[in-house]
């Protein structure tokens, strides 16, 4: 059998693990435009000079050799075939597949607004490509603008206040991490970053930006008139699903592909894993819906059931913060705050029931929220400070000494 | 593989496997004797939980079978040991992320107190010829180490 997978992120990567366990005598066949396998999640490591590109590799050492992967880099998957089974490359190459992963991921959605999609000196923060051409626009410019203060705004930031720059980030919600903490927990990285330099403009969007005679916009122009003047431009506007090398290929997708719950596409012998699906923005998830493609690709029946999605870890200045489940307070809710000098949380639970669970600065063994949130555990008969509730509650040793939950 | 095996009933909340862990993972040499308790760059990989009713629950890794921290881990840092089973933890790839402590689901994971860039993690005493110290100390049997 012959297996091409589309994305050397980690949906694919696992997604080839998994099918050499299974078919030791098969071929896998990666094709990636990323030169380089990366963690996306380490791109601010690479900006800040902290780490080279051979720093961000997660695969284990000799990967390509040890699972039998041959891999063709820096090519595009352009069209897919299913009829025929191929796939055409920007190279002009024609490929055949047996079975099929797409795990291309996802592209940074630049906005409409003014030319940013046109200047020379605006970035998305996605993939390797885009933080070697950030580090290289950085060599000259000074003044920096983000545009969004989510996690890769944020990055960004970071990554660019290591090397000295000036950064300015605006933000159209009136806090920063508006999708992952409360004002409150906002606050102590906003104050974090403000100390390391960096200006914060807040409730306001880009509104105008037009480039100028070298192809670069050197002004943003924000919906109240005021004027940010920049030499470089990162925007942190979401991303959105790589669809287009399915276009004309009768896959079924709307804003993003669309799978069954064994990671197969409308198409036979076709499947999908990772941002491309639009199920989760998030590593652990995107692993998971490849090891569950792979297996599904070599006739394993699979589904994918850990679909929870709502969960984050933030880690900048050293002040750490553990976010699960929803933020924004309901009626109805119950809610518990702790804080003292090294720690703020936040719990919001709804007939005892825990519905989102914020832990800020101490987040040691707090991986049981998780647990607790998605699986809806009733923890109104633990007579303990919530805040003290633990595996201890739940607690039980089974089989060959494995923890088991018991609620 | 090797595993700590838990028999939480004879559990008697002493924490000397917690103290010989804090030891076996000490920065500078010494003994018990003058291993600093109240110095926070000395942490223990198990911790003694207590549920609502008193009772002790020994909280150790269990170096899972499928486990979650490695599959939540993006920087290749935490990987399963293909010859010990062991779930090992290597600190230079590390990135610091923490989803490895979010995903563990009993809780057993922390990033170390002090600098927050590292995890702490039992690593069954590789240092020590693979002889868990906190077994070695539990003068109660509580735990003990067998072949899984």
């Amino acid at each position: 059998m012959k297996y091409v997978i589309i994305g050397a992120g980690v949906a694919g990567v696992e997604a080839a693990k998994v099918i050499r366990g299974q078919d030791p005598a098969g071929e896998i066949l990666m094709v990636s435009v990323d030169t380089h396998i990366h963690s996306r999640c380490m791109l601010h490591k690479y900006i800040a000079g902290e780490r080279e590109e051979s720093g961000l590799d997660f695969t284990e050492k000799d990967f390509l050799n040890r699972y039998g992967v041959t891999w063709k880099n820096g090519v595009r998957a352009e069209k897919i075939r299913p009829e025929t089974k191929e796939i055409l490359l920007s190279n002009g190459e024609t490929i055949t597949y047996g079975k099929l992963l797409i795990a291309s991921g996802a592209d940074s959605f630049i906005p409409p607004v003014g030319e940013l999609r046109k200047a020379s000196n605006v970035y998305g923060l996605r993939n390797l490509s885009d933080a070697q051409a950030i580090v290289q626009e950085a060599r000259e410019a000074q003044n920096v603008l983000v545009i969004g203060s989510g996690l890769v705004g944020l990055d960004a930031a970071y990554g660019l206040l290591e090397r000295g720059k000036t950064i300015t980030v605006v933000e159209m919600a009136d806090r920063i991490l508006p999708v992952q903490l409360d004002a409150h927990a906002a606050g102590a990285y906003q104050k974090a970053f403000e100390q390391a330099g960096t200006r914060f403009i807040l409730s306001r969007k880009a509104s105008q930006a037009a480039c100028e005679a070298d192809g670069k916009i050197h002004k943003v122009i924000l919906d109240n008139g005021d004027e940010i003047a920049c030499d470089l431009i990162i925007v942190a506007a979401g991303v959105r699903p790589a669809l287009a090398c399915l276009e004309g290929s009768g896959i079924a997708y709307d804003r993003a592909v669309t799978v069954d719950a064994s990671m197969k596409t409308s198409a036979e012998h076709v499947y999908a894993a990772g941002d491309i699906t639009g199920l989760s923005g998030i590593w652990p998830n995107a692993a998971d819906q490849g090891r569950i493609a792979g297996k599904s690709m070599c006739g394993l029946p699979a589904t994918y059931t850990d679909t929870y999605a709502m969960k984050n870890t933030i880690n900048f200045f050293g002040l750490v913060t553990l976010c699960v489940g929803r933020v924004r307070e309901e009626e109805g809710d119950e809610s518990w705050v702790k804080e003292d000098h090294t720690q703020y949380k936040r719990i919001l639970a709804k007939d005892g029931k825990v519905q989102g669970t914020l832990l800020q600065g101490d987040i040691a063994g707090a991986g049981i929220w998780q647990y607790l949130i998605k699986n809806q555990i009733d923890i109104r008969h633990i007579e303990k400070d919530i805040f003290d509730v633990s595996y201890a509650d739940f607690y039980s040793v089974g089989e060959k000494g494995k923890y088991e939950w018991v609620s | 593989m090797k595993r700590i095996l838990i028999e939480y009933e004879k559990c008697d909340g002493c924490k000397n496997c917690s103290a010989a862990c804090m030891q076996a993972h000490r920065e500078n040499p010494g003994t018990i004797y003058d291993l600093d308790l109240g110095d926070p760059k000395n942490e223990s990989r198990n911790r003694i939980l207590k549920d609502a009713k008193g009772q002790y629950k020994p909280l150790f890794c269990r170096h899972c079978d499928d486990p979650e921290c490695v599959k939540s881990c993006m920087s290749g840092a935490l990987y399963k040991d293909p010859e010990s089973g062991h779930v090992l933890y290597d600190q230079t790839r590390c990135g610091s992320c923490f989803m490895c402590v979010m995903n563990c689901p009993f809780g057993v994971l922390k990033p170390d107190t002090v600098t927050k860039s590292k995890v702490i993690k039992c690593d069954f005493c590789a240092d020590a010829g693979g002889d868990p110290s906190c077994v070695k100390s539990c003068p109660k049997k509580a735990i003990y180490v067998e072949e899984v």
